[in-house]
C-alpha cells in the first residue's frame, strides 16, 4: 500500500509549478467486520477501500481541497487525480484568500509501519461462536490494515500502518441484563480471550439476581474506567479546543477562565506516544509526544490547531483542526481494586454510561443514563443489578468537590468506532469514586 | 453512461442462489464561512460497489472502491466466502426476493442545480448571511454553512431487476452565539432540522438573511433571559423539536431490527415487543405516524430502499394504536410481520440494515393560536439542542435552544437552558393537540447514527406543532 501511495504523490507533484503547494493526504483499510446475535452471525463481510484528499494551496493564501475515492489500480487512480488537481488549479483563483492558512514547511518525515498479520478471522470466529455456545452473546468483531499517509510537494512525507482487531460484545441473561466486553489487540491470544469472557459471566451471575429499583436522589457511586471514559467524551466536546474556550462554547470554558476547578487529583494529558493514533495532522505538523491539559485540576494547555493559531495569534500544538483528543491518558489514584466495594460500602457500581448530552453545556452540567451491567453495593458487596437510572450532574461536582478519589488501576480503552472508516482512538483511564452523584429520572 | 455501467456489470453476476450488485456515488460539497471567513472548501467524491450473497442457506458481503471486472468480481468471491462460512451459523436464513424491478427510476427535482451557481456566488450569500449574523456587538461567534449532499445508486440482482436513483439533499446551517456575564447562549438554524431535497433555488428563496437576523436577536437576548423554572406545566414543542421527539421515542422503538436485538451491543434495544403490534396503544388517539416515502421534498424520499424493495406510505401509529414495525423486508421474515421499505446503508461499503425513512407526524386540526390560547400556565419549546434516551427508549430528557413562557394564553418572556424529560410510554398519551397544516413543516436530519459496524444516514420527518400536557420542565445551574 506505502508503494502504491508513493507512485501517486509522485506522479501528483509533477503536475505542480512553482507557486503552488500540494498536500496529499492518504487514508485506506482492508477490514473484516462480522456482527453477532445471540452467538449467530447476523451479517459478515469484508471492505476494502482508498481515499484521497488533495489541498491546493497557493503563495496568494488560497486553498481548496477535494477528496476522492480510488480504485486501487494506479494508472486510473493517477488519471483521476489528476483531472481533480485540474479542477482545483481552475478553481482556486476566484476564491478569497484565507487568512488562517498554515502549512508545515519544516520537512519532517516519519514513518511506522507493522509487520504483516498473521490472525486468521475465519479462525478466531469459529472459536468466538463456539466458545459462546447457549450464551446470548452481540456484538460485532473487527479486523484489519488501516493506512495514514501524509506527503507534501515540498517534500515531506508520512506514513502510518496499525492493524488491529477489536472484539466488541456484549453478553444477555435471561433477565434482560447484560454486560459488556471488549478485546482489542494487535495479536490474538484465546487464553485472554477466555479470561475476559469468563469474568464477564462472574459478573452475569450477579445480575441473575433479581433487579432493585432505585429511587432518584443523590448516591455515592463507582465509574468503571469506561463509564468514567463517557464523561470524559463529553468534556471533549470542545472542552479542550483552544478555539471553543476562545469563543465560549467549550463546556470547560469556565475551569479554562480560571473560575472554576476540578479535584486536584485530576491530570489529563493527549498522550500520542502511547496511542494507537498517527504522530501526524492533516496539514503534516507533528504532534508533540505528550500535551498536559489539566493538571492537578487546573486547566494547562488546549488543544490547538495551526488555523487557531493565526486567528488568535498563539503557538498551536498541531492539533487537528477540529481539536479533539485522539489519546487520552488520565492519571491514576490511589484506590486499589480490593477496596472499591468497601469505599462505596452504599452505593451503586456503574460499568457504563450511555447517552450523554449536555442539560447546561456553560456550566458542564451532564445527563445521561445507566447501561449495562450497574449494581447495587450493600454492606461494601454487590448484590443486584439496578433499574436504568438517569444521572444529571455537573462535571465540577463530579470531578471536583464531590470526587473521593481515583483507582490505582488503569484500563487502555481502544475506540470500537467505525463511522466512515475504523477509529484509530484510545484512553488510558482509572475508574472513580464519586459522592452525591444526582440521579433524577 | 450509467446504463452502459449497469448493464456491464450485470455480467458479472454469480451463479448463486441470489446476488445483488448496489453501486453507490456520493458527492459532497461544504462551503462554510466563519467570523466573515470562508473556511477550506470541502468537496468529496465517494463511490463503490456492495456485492450481496445468499447461497445456499450462507449469507455474506464483499464491498469494494475497485470498479474494474477484477475488483468486482474479487468482491463477489469475498462475499461468497463469507456466505459459505456463514452457513449453519446464521441468525436468520434469508429468503430472497422473487419479484424484479424493471428499470425503476427515482430521481429529486431540483429547479437550480447546485453546480448552477458557482463556488464565488455561493461564498458571496455566505458572507452576507455572516454579516447579518454579526448585525450587534454582543453577538461573540457567528457562521453559516451549506453543505449539498448527491447520492446516486445503482442496483441489479440476478431477479433481472434494475433501478437508479438519484437523490439530492441541501443543508444551510447558521449559528449566532452571544455571551452576557461569562454564559453564552447559543441560536441556530439548518442544524439538525432543515435537510431537504431542494435545489439550490430553495436556498435563495428561504430568506436567510432575514433568518440570520433573527437567531442573532434571539441568541442576544436568551443571554440576557432568566433560566427556565423548574416545574410541571404543559408544553407546545415547535416543528424543529417535535422532530427530535418523534425520532428518538418513535422511530428509533420501532425499528424492527432493535426489537430482533441486533443492536443490544450498540445502539440499543427497544420497549416494544412483537407482541405489541396491531393492540398497543402508543399514544393518545391524536396520535397518528406513517412511513412516508411518497412526501415530496422531504429528506428520504425514494422509490427503492437499498434492497430493492418497493416504497410506499402505510401507517406505523393510527389513532394512537400500534400497527407495524419499521421493519424491512428481511427483518420482516425473521419476525412474521408486515415489512415497509426501510433497509438502507450509509454507502457502498455498508450493509443495509433497518432504517427510519421518512417518519411523519400527519398534521391535526388545532391552529397554533388555539393551542398557545388553550395553555394557562406552560412554555413553547424551540429547535433541540440536547438529546439523550436509554437503550430502551424510555427514559428522555431534551434541551432546546429556546423556551418562551406561556401564561392565560399568551406568549411572554424567553427562558434560557430550556430542558424537559419523561417516559415515553407516558409522554405520547399526554399528546393533547395536534397542529393542523399551517404548522406542519418538512424538516429532516442528515446524521443519524446507528448499526455495527457504524453508520450514519439522513432521515426526514415532517410535522405540526403538538401540545402536550403535565410535562416536566427545568432549568440550568442558577
Amino acid at each position: 500500500m506505502r508503494e502504491y501511495f508513493e507512485k501517486i504523490t509522485k506522479e501528483l507533484f509533477k503536475n505542480i509549478n512553482s507557486k503552488e503547494i500540494l498536500i496529499v493526504n492518504f487514508d485506506a483499510e482492508e477490514s473484516t467486520f462480522v456482527r453477532l446475535n445471540k452467538a449467530k452471525i447476523r451479517q459478515a463481510g469484508d471492505v476494502k477501500q482508498i481515499s484521497v484528499t488533495l489541498s491546493l494551496l497557493n503563495k496568494e493564501k488560497r486553498n481548496l481541497k477535494s477528496s476522492i475515492r480510488l480504485n486501487g489500480s494506479i494508472d486510473r487512480d493517477i488519471s483521476t487525480l489528476i483531472k481533480t488537481l485540474n479542477y482545483l488549479k481552475r478553481e482556486l483563483p476566484d476564491l478569497p484568500k484565507d487568512p488562517y492558512l498554515m502549512y508545515s514547511n519544516s520537512i519532517h518525515s516519519t514513518s511506522v509501519s507493522e509487520d504483516k498479520s498473521s490472525i486468521d478471522d475465519r479462525e478466531i470466529l469459529d472459536y468466538i461462536i463456539s466458545s459462546a455456545n447457549g450464551l446470548d452473546l452481540v456484538g460485532i468483531y473487527s479486523s484489519g490494515y488501516i493506512y495514514t499517509g501524509f506527503a507534501n510537494s515540498l517534500g515531506q512525507t508520512n506514513w502510518h500502518a496499525n492493524f488491529s482487531f477489536s472484539f466488541d460484545y456484549s453478553v444477555y441473561n435471561k433477565n434482560n441484563n447484560a454486560i459488556k466486553l471488549n478485546y482489542s489487540s494487535k495479536k490474538w491470544d484465546k487464553s485472554k480471550y477466555d479470561i475476559i469472557l469468563d469474568n464477564g459471566l462472574k459478573k452475569l451471575e450477579i445480575l441473575s439476581n433479581p433487579t432493585k429499583k432505585i429511587e432518584t436522589g443523590q448516591y455515592t457511586v463507582y465509574l468503571e474506567p469506561s463509564a468514567l471514559n463517557e464523561i470524559i467524551d463529553m468534556m471533549a466536546w470542545g472542552g479542550f479546543s483552544y478555539k471553543s474556550n476562545k469563543i465560549g462554547t467549550s463546556p470547560l470554558h469556565l475551569l479554562n477562565k480560571k473560575e472554576r476547578s476540578l479535584n486536584e487529583s485530576i491530570s489529563i494529558n493527549e498522550n500520542i506516544k502511547d496511542g494507537l493514533s498517527p504522530n501526524f495532522n492533516a496539514d503534516g505538523f507533528i504532534k508533540p509526544e505528550n500535551i498536559s491539559m489539566i493538571a492537578n485540576g487546573e486547566f494547562i494547555e488546549s488543544l490547538t490547531s495551526p488555523r487557531s493559531s493565526i486567528e488568535y495569534s498563539v503557538t498551536h500544538n498541531a492539533s487537528s483542526s477540529s481539536e479533539y483528543p485522539s489519546s487520552i491518558d488520565m492519571k491514576e489514584g490511589i484506590i486499589k481494586s480490593n477496596d472499591i466495594l468497601s469505599t462505596i460500602n452504599n452505593g451503586i457500581y456503574i460499568s457504563n454510561l450511555w447517552y450523554l448530552n449536555f442539560s447546561d453545556r456553560n456550566n458542564g452540567r451532564i445527563t445521561g443514563l445507566t447501561r449495562f451491567g450497574c449494581f447495587l453495593v450493600e454492606n461494601g458487596e454487590l448484590t443486584s443489578p439496578i433499574n436504568t437510572m438517569r444521572f444529571d450532574d455537573s462535571v465540577y461536582s463530579m470531578l471536583g468537590t464531590n470526587l473521593i478519589g481515583l483507582t490505582s488501576n488503569r484500563d487502555l480503552l481502544i475506540d470500537s468506532g467505525t463511522y466512515e472508516e475504523r477509529s484509530t482512538a484510545s484512553a488510558r483511564l482509572p475508574g472513580a469514586l464519586i459522592n452525591n452523584f444526582k440521579m433524577t429520572l | 453512461m450509467k446504463n452502459e455501467f449497469l448493464n456491464q456489470i450485470n455480467t458479472y453476476l454469480p451463479s448463486v442462489d441470489y446476488c445483488s450488485f448496489r453501486f453507490v456515488n456520493k458527492y459532497t460539497n461544504i462551503l462554510s464561512v466563519t467570523r466573515n471567513v470562508l473556511e477550506p472548501i470541502e468537496i468529496i467524491e465517494d463511490e463503490g460497489l456492495m456485492v450481496t450473497v445468499i447461497h445456499d442457506g450462507g449469507f455474506g458481503y464483499g464491498a469494494t472502491s475497485n470498479l474494474t471486472r477484477e475488483g468486482i468480481l474479487k468482491a463477489t468471491e469475498e462475499a461468497k466466502k463469507w456466505a459459505n462460512f456463514s452457513k449453519g451459523n446464521l441468525i436468520h436464513q434469508p429468503t430472497p426476493p422473487i419479484n424484479t424491478i424493471d428499470n425503476g427510476k427515482y430521481f429529486t427535482s431540483e429547479k437550480d442545480g447546485w453546480a448552477k451557481e458557482s463556488n464565488k456566488d455561493k461564498v458571496d450569500y455566505l458572507m452576507e448571511i455572516n454579516k447579518a449574523l454579526k448585525s450587534k456587538p454582543a453577538i461573540s461567534n457567528w457562521g453559516a454553512s451549506f453543505r449539498y449532499n448527491k447520492v446516486e445508486t445503482l442496483f441489479t440482482d440476478t431477479n433481472g431487476s434494475k433501478f437508479r436513483q438519484n437523490i439530492s439533499y441541501i443543508l444551510p446551517q447558521l449559528i449566532a452565539c452571544a455571551e452576557y456575564k461569562k454564559q453564552i447562549q447559543t441560536r441556530t438554524y439548518g442544524g439538525h432540522a432543515h435537510a431537504r431535497q431542494v435545489g439550490y433555488d430553495f436556498l435563495k428563496d428561504s430568506d436567510l438573511i432575514n433568518r440570520a437576523k433573527v437567531i442573532a436577536n434571539d441568541a442576544i437576548e436568551l443571554s440576557m433571559a432568566d433560566n427556565c423554572p423548574n416545574k410541571k406545566c404543559d408544553v407546545i414543542l415547535a416543528p424543529d423539536q417535535m422532530i427530535l421527539q418523534i425520532h428518538e421515542s418513535i422511530g428509533h422503538p420501532l425499528e424492527l431490527d432493535r426489537i430482533l436485538g441486533d443492536e443490544r451491543n450498540y445502539a440499543g434495544s427497544s420497549f416494544v415487543n412483537l407482541a405489541m403490534f396491531g393492540n398497543y396503544q402508543y399514544g393518545s388517539k391524536k396520535l397518528n405516524i406513517s412511513f412516508n416515502p411518497d412526501q415530496e421534498s422531504e429528506l428520504a424520499t425514494y422509490n427503492f430502499d437499498d434492497d430493492g424493495t418497493k416504497a410506499e406510505k402505510k401507517f406505523l401509529i393510527k389513532d394512537g394504536k400500534l400497527e407495524r414495525p419499521i421493519g424491512s423486508f428481511y427483518s420482516a421474515q425473521r419476525a412474521d410481520q408486515d415489512f415497509v421499505a426501510c433497509s438502507r446503508a450509509t454507502s457502498w461499503n455498508r450493509p443495509p440494515i433497518d432504517r427510519m425513512a421518512n417518519i411523519n407526524m400527519e398534521p391535526g386540526d388545532s391552529t397554533f393560536a388555539q393551542m398557545v390560547s388553550s395553555i394557562e400556565d406552560g412554555i413553547l419549546l424551540e429547535t433541540n439542542n440536547s438529546w439523550s434516551i436509554d437503550d430502551y427508549r424510555n427514559k428522555f430528557q431534551f434541551g432546546c435552544e429556546k423556551g418562551t413562557l406561556i401564561k392565560d394564553g399568551e406568549l411572554k418572556e424567553v427562558v434560557k437552558n430550556a430542558n424537559y424529560r419523561g417516559i415515553t410510554k407516558e409522554f405520547w398519551h399526554n399528546l393533547e393537540m395536534v397542529g393542523d397544516k399551517s404548522s406542519f413543516s418538512i424538516l429532516g436530519t442528515a446524521n443519524c447514527g446507528k448499526g455495527e459496524p457504524n453508520q450514519t444516514i439522513f432521515v426526514g420527518h415532517a410535522t405540526p406543532s403538538c401540545l402536550f400536557k403535565d410535562i416536566d420542565i427545568f432549568g440550568g445551574e442558577s
